[in-house]
């Protein structure tokens, strides 16, 4: 189950994000001060989101899973932050078309596979409900119970 | 005859691994013989030979083997339709 892997110093709610970088400064900012990432891990996730965009539309709502290579983690960790205002992100598998995103999903991954957690956490975001649920949460315990609940009635 | 299947992304450590389970998944279901190599596109030349390559990234170059995009699967949105264009591929 996702919520079991969710730490609420990992959990931003309603953060003032201008751009995707803005979010990676802020949402990896907190996974290096924690000890989950490498200094290197923030500019790792803005040169590889140029090149491997990480927007996805999950029809008509858009949301991010922002991740990067193994050799900036330490350990494996999610960030969910929420934006106040949609932020611009390019989609994954294209290099021009944009989706707005409010929800961001940000992986250190630390080594191939997670599958389950992946696959989970995709399960999550592909309810649209949800994702509308989780754009309008208001502090992290509330982030946690919508994912709780979300796995619980699957 | 085994067919083999390259899944890339950027760093292969997260929207491939979804993507390559999808089709493991499929070929399992549908009785086809897989062989998964789960790359990063950077790498995908030097695993070619290929019956089918999917991919969660852009791909510009034409790899001279069937492209499909693994897309669906990270959103849930067109996986059925994606699910046939590959068995037509490996069928």
């Amino acid at each position: 189950m996702v919520w079991e892997h969710l730490n609420k110093e990992l959990i931003l709610p309603q953060i003032d994000a201008k751009d995707s970088a803005d979010i990676f400064e802020q949402a990896g900012g907190k996974l290096v001060s924690l000890g989950y990432c490498k200094d290197s891990y923030v500019e790792a996730l803005k040169l590889r989101e140029k090149d491997f965009p990480t927007g996805v539309d999950m029809g008509g709502v858009g949301v991010a899973i922002p991740h990067t290579d193994v050799s900036h983690v330490l350990k494996k960790g999610i960030v969910i932050a929420t934006t106040k205002k949609p932020v611009t992100f390019v989609q994954m598998g294209t290099d021009d078309e944009t989706v707005n995103v409010r929800v961001v999903f940000m992986l250190a991954v630390d080594e191939k596979g997670h599958l389950e957690l992946l696959q989970a956490i995709l399960g999550i975001l592909q309810d649209l409900h949800v994702v509308e649920k989780l754009s309008s949460a208001q502090n992290p315990e509330e982030i946690i119970n919508i994912i709780k609940e979300k796995e619980n009635s699957l | 005859m085994k067919k083999k299947v390259i899944v890339a992304c950027g760093g292969a450590v997260a929207t491939s691994t979804v993507a390559a389970n999808a089709v493991v998944d499929l070929a399992k279901e549908n009785g086809i013989d897989v062989e998964i190599a789960q790359v990063r596109i950077s790498e995908i030349e030097s695993n070619l030979p290929a019956d089918l390559i999917v991919t969660t990234s852009k791909v510009k170059r034409d790899y001279g083997v069937p492209l499909i995009t693994g897309m669906p699967f990270i959103s849930g949105i067109g996986a059925d339709k994606t699910k046939e264009k590959i068995l037509e591929v490996l069928k």
